[in-house]
């Protein structure tokens, strides 16, 4: 037996993690060799999933991997098996890499916490879960996995539980998302009742033309399920809660790899499982949820006054993008889904780890104690600010460029299917996108420009471990954004060939998939968006314009030097008042944004009531209304 | 092969330094801004300044001493307007003028969008650097007219790209220099009854978007001394004052590509001096007429004036589009 046969490379991805978690466990007293081993683990499994690059995405290739040697007998899958096509290759290269620079950025973030023991075992549980959902051939180990990583978060979100709030927001993560689990169960259970298999393979063949109440109620069920884990609305306030607890690197997973996992399950729901998403009612329901979910979320954002809250927010915000990107059954929407996807992993996991950054710094998130932080931590407001753009949609950064198929492909939606519902949903994706680099507008006011408050005088830039962290996802924004051709050739177009190619799916695991209809992927962009060689314009006329200017003095400025007393001319100006502290930040910047919505604010301030009673009532209306709208429509 | 390619460097040198880059840019929007403030003056009975007057501000501005407050970040504070400038004149140089365009295929309407945000971003980042109070609520106020512009904005877009789509028997039609090859045969898009709203919203986001009454909450000199700028003086304030007219060029000339670019003649010099011309028109039609009839609106009753007249127009053009009237 070859153990470097690259078809071992899936399961290895998953084991070293969990394996590292025992190690740690076992011998994880002495902080080198702790790091050691988490850092090992977190490496394997990145060069597992880099290694699985050129067969998979670049060939095609779908492996599927029984555990103990087993295969089907009598017609029927049973037993435990590993499946990764090009989309679970996809979300897998995605959260293994997120894994590894959230890591990275721990060595140094967590350096100052007791039990760090305890942080890594758990850490690389939830990695090890995430990574055995994506690549899971079966949807009871799906499920076994999303029981790892739902308590592995639970417990990381109460981590620092000396901190306000943290074992609240963990208690109701525990019951909204054991809600969530519970779902799972029973739908899978339903599954297994019908069709007396539990193989992902074999469920898509028969699962599909023998649709019965029976099945619709399992469909409900899963699909409550896995929006709970990508806190799709109604579930979005326990994210809120959880990410302004947890710590900063947590937060990365939670949001870069925990939500990703639940638009994955949705994915495989609604394109595999039940592949119901010819139908205009499904596509129906996921774009609205992803509309809803999209510009509640980015409203609520702005309302926030907690740097990680609205970080929070603003992740679900992006995630009804890509819901409803995913939801437009085209290849175009796909494609730019599964790239919006990979994009907000990117710049969210960055911004998290700015927000940790200020965190571990001034101790503090709270928008309005803090201000003016960029003179005292310059690199990490830079940093700050790709990622801010990055989210915002600003070009060249690579938020446009996936926002920008989307928005194209929700037009071209429109257009084709003549639903002018569509056209509403192409405004409410670029409205949102502008109110989202509202609120960053806020939080660089209110954390990084402004004024300095006293007390953060002596605030320092972080370490350079955390820089470098940051540093690479910035890198990879930058990256992504200018070179969208590549990433959708070699990325995100082989896994949206994966998702429209069922049958390849079902045939790989051995079974007849070729009565299973096929799609093609091919898409024309309708617009177009060189970001190369707009940014050599646009350098080449800064360049010119520098030079201009500094030939005509422009740099003939004079600062203030040092020194106790300031010269009245250096100081702001306060229209001849008295020169006080008077930063303008918080959660009243836009104010005259918000008068004119104040209905709405207020309604939503009640609505988010903060008790877990009331989450959990969303959570059984949700089902509720899932379970009657899809007896009716499938 | 070499002297190809040089030449051609050298061409793109050309469009970017003198036309339709920064010197064209330079010049036209600094007499945009003169006959703007002639006009205004002239309306309320003054006399005004001499329509060079931009001129001498700008050279007056890059001559003067420039100070840094203790508290700003210096480095922000200094390359935010040259940064934004850059942006503007890049911006400039997508936009056809009639059938000829710098930079072709490059970038189509949304993001131009997108890139219209750059230049206000830039902006802002240097405000909010400066630590001042006046330049935070400037900033604040500027965002909310951003995003009270944004939505008229993007429904316009989306109206011309579905007319102009239908019309090509594509769909829809993102692409500036495919609009402008359209009207260059059918004629300009303003003639079709749909299109008459959007142009309408259009001339209304303009002051808006440039930053000028009534819709200058965002720097009212009265009572927030500039706003952004409070904190602004010498060579960095006379770059502001360059982009704020280069804006005013880049919106009027979006207008003419989008809706009248039918009145193009195919050759270069002269439709350029006709879109000079139309911009001079549109300039004191949008800006200066508004500018001398009106009061400054309060920041929410400008995004409330957006949100429902503005968007209301942009809305029945959208659905008119759509229904291919």
């Amino acid at each position: 037996m070859n153990f470097f046969d690259y078809h071992h490379f899936p399961v290895y991805s998953i084991m070293v993690l969990f394996l590292g978690a025992f190690l740690i466990v076992l011998m994880g007293k002495n902080k080198t060799v702790r790091n050691i081993i988490a850092f090992a683990a977190m490496a394997c499994s990145v060069a597992c999933m880099l290694a699985l690059f050129k067969p998979v995405m670049l060939e095609g290739e779908i492996i599927s991997y029984w555990m103990g040697n087993r295969s089907i007998a009598g017609g029927y899958a049973i037993g435990i098996a590993l499946e990764v096509d090009a989309l679970g290759l996809f979300f897998g290269l995605l959260i293994s890499s997120v894994v590894f620079v959230a890591g990275l950025y721990s060595f140094q973030y967590m350096s100052h916490d007791d039990n760090q023991q305890q942080y890594y075992t758990l850490f690389l549980m939830l990695a090890g879960g995430v990574m055995g959902l994506v690549l899971s051939g079966d949807i009871f180990n799906m499920f076994i996995m999303i029981e790892i990583l739902t308590f592995a978060a639970v417990a990381l979100t109460a981590f620092r539980n000396q901190v306000y709030g943290a074992l609240e927001a963990a208690f109701k993560y525990l019951v909204v998302g054991s809600i969530g689990s519970t779902c799972i169960l029973v739908g899978i259970t339903i599954l297994y009742a019908q069709a007396h298999t539990l193989n992902f393979a074999q469920l898509s063949l028969l699962i599909p033309g023998n649709l019965n109440n029976a099945t619709k109620l399992a469909f409900a069920l899963l699909y409550i399920g896995f929006s709970t884990k990508a806190f799709l609305v109604p579930f979005h306030p326990l994210a809120a809660d959880a990410h302004g607890a947890a710590p900063a690197s947590v937060s990365v997973l939670i949001s870069g790899v925990l939500t990703k996992s639940g638009i994955y399950g949705i994915i495989r729901l609604t394109y595999f499982l039940f592949q119901t998403m010819g139908l205009g009612s499904m596509q129906f329901m996921l774009v609205f949820v992803g509309c809803v979910s999209m510009f509640v979320c980015v409203t609520m954002a702005l309302a926030q006054h907690d740097f990680k809250r609205l970080l929070a927010f603003h992740s679900i915000s992006q995630i009804g993008y890509v819901l409803t990107a995913v939801g437009l059954c085209t290849a175009l929407g796909i494609s730019s889904g599964l790239y919006h996807a990979m994009n907000h992993t990117l710049f969210k996991g960055l911004l998290f780890l700015a927000a940790g950054a200020v965190l571990h710094e001034t101790g503090t998130t709270d928008l309005g104690k803090l201000g003016g932080l960029s003179k005292k931590m310059p690199q990490t407001t830079i940093l700050f600010l790709i990622g801010a753009f990055s989210i915002s949609g600003v070009p060249p950064f690579n938020g446009f460029a996936s926002k920008w198929m989307i928005y194209q492909a929700t037009y071209q939606k429109a257009v084709e299917s003549g639903n002018i519902g569509f056209l509403l949903v192409t405004v409410i994706c670029l409205v949102t996108s502008i109110l989202t680099l509202a609120s960053f507008v806020k939080v660089s006011q209110s954390v990084f420009f402004g004024q300095l408050p006293k007390e953060y005088e002596n605030v320092k830039e972080v370490g350079l471990g955390m820089r470098f962290a940051m540093g690479l996802l910035a890198l990879a924004c930058i990256v992504s954004g200018l070179f969208p051709e590549l990433v959708t050739t070699y990325i995100t177009e082989p896994a949206a060939a994966a998702v429209f190619n069922v049958g390849n799916y079902i045939s790989a695991m051995g079974f007849d998939g070729s009565a299973v209809a096929a799609g093609t992927v091919s898409f024309e962009s309708v617009g177009v968006w060189t970001p190369v060689s707009w940014l050599l314009v646009l350098c080449i006329a800064l360049l010119a314009i520098t030079i201009v200017a500094l030939a005509g003095k422009y740099d003939r400025v004079s600062a203030h030097e040092g020194g106790e007393t300031v010269d009245t001319k250096y100081q702001l100006f306060y229209g001849g008042e008295e020169n006080v502290f008077s930063q303008v930040g918080g959660d009243d910047l836009f104010w005259g944004f918000k008068h004119n919505w104040k209905g709405y604010f207020n309604f939503m301030h009640d609505m988010h009531s903060g008790i877990v009673n009331d989450y959990a009532l969303w959570a059984v209306v949700a089902l509720a209304l899932a379970i009657v709208f899809t007896q009716i429509v499938l | 092969m070499i002297t190809t390619i040089l030449l051609d460097a050298l061409q793109y040198l050309g469009y970017i330094l003198i036309f339709p880059g920064f010197l064209f840019c330079f010049l036209i929007g600094m007499l945009l801004c003169g006959i703007d403030r002639k006009l205004v003056a002239r309306m309320q009975k003054r006399v005004g300044p001499p329509i060079l007057q931009p001129f001498y501000d700008f050279f007056k501005l890059m001559g003067k001493e420039t100070i840094i407050p203790a508290q700003a970040n210096r480095t922000v504070f200094l390359v935010a307007p040259l940064f934004g400038l850059a942006a503007l004149v890049v911006i400039q140089m997508f936009i056809p003028i009639f059938s000829f365009s710098a930079f072709s295929g490059m970038a189509d309407i949304i993001v131009i969008l997108y890139l219209l945000l750059i230049p206000a971003l830039s902006a802002i980042m240097g405000a909010a650097a400066t630590g001042s109070p006046y330049a935070g609520v400037g900033l604040s106020r500027e965002m909310v007219v951003i995003i009270s512009c944004e939505l008229p904005l993007v429904m316009v877009l989306l109206a011309v790209a579905k007319t102009v789509g239908d019309a090509l028997g594509v769909g829809l039609c993102f692409s500036l220099s495919d609009i402008a090859a359209y009207q260059a045969v059918n004629g300009s898009l303003i003639t079709k009854l749909s299109m008459i709203p959007a142009a309408l919203a259009f001339m209304m986001v303009i002051p808006g978007e440039t930053g000028n009454h009534p819709f200058d909450a965002a720097e009212a000199e009265t009572e927030l001394c500039e706003g952004m700028l409070a904190e602004y003086s010498g060579a960095p304030l006379g770059v502001y004052k360059l982009s704020h007219a280069i804006k005013m060029l880049t919106l009027t000339s979006l207008f003419v590509a989008l809706f009248l670019g039918g009145l193009g003649t195919g050759i270069v010099i002269l439709d350029a001096i006709i879109m000079v011309v139309i911009c001079v028109v549109l300039t004191a039609v949008c800006i200066s007429l508004v500018h001398a009839i009106t009061a400054r609106l309060k920041i929410e009753q400008i995004f409330k004036y957006y949100w429902t007249v503005v968007s209301g127009l942009a809305l029945i053009s959208l659905v008119l589009a759509w229904y291919g009237l």
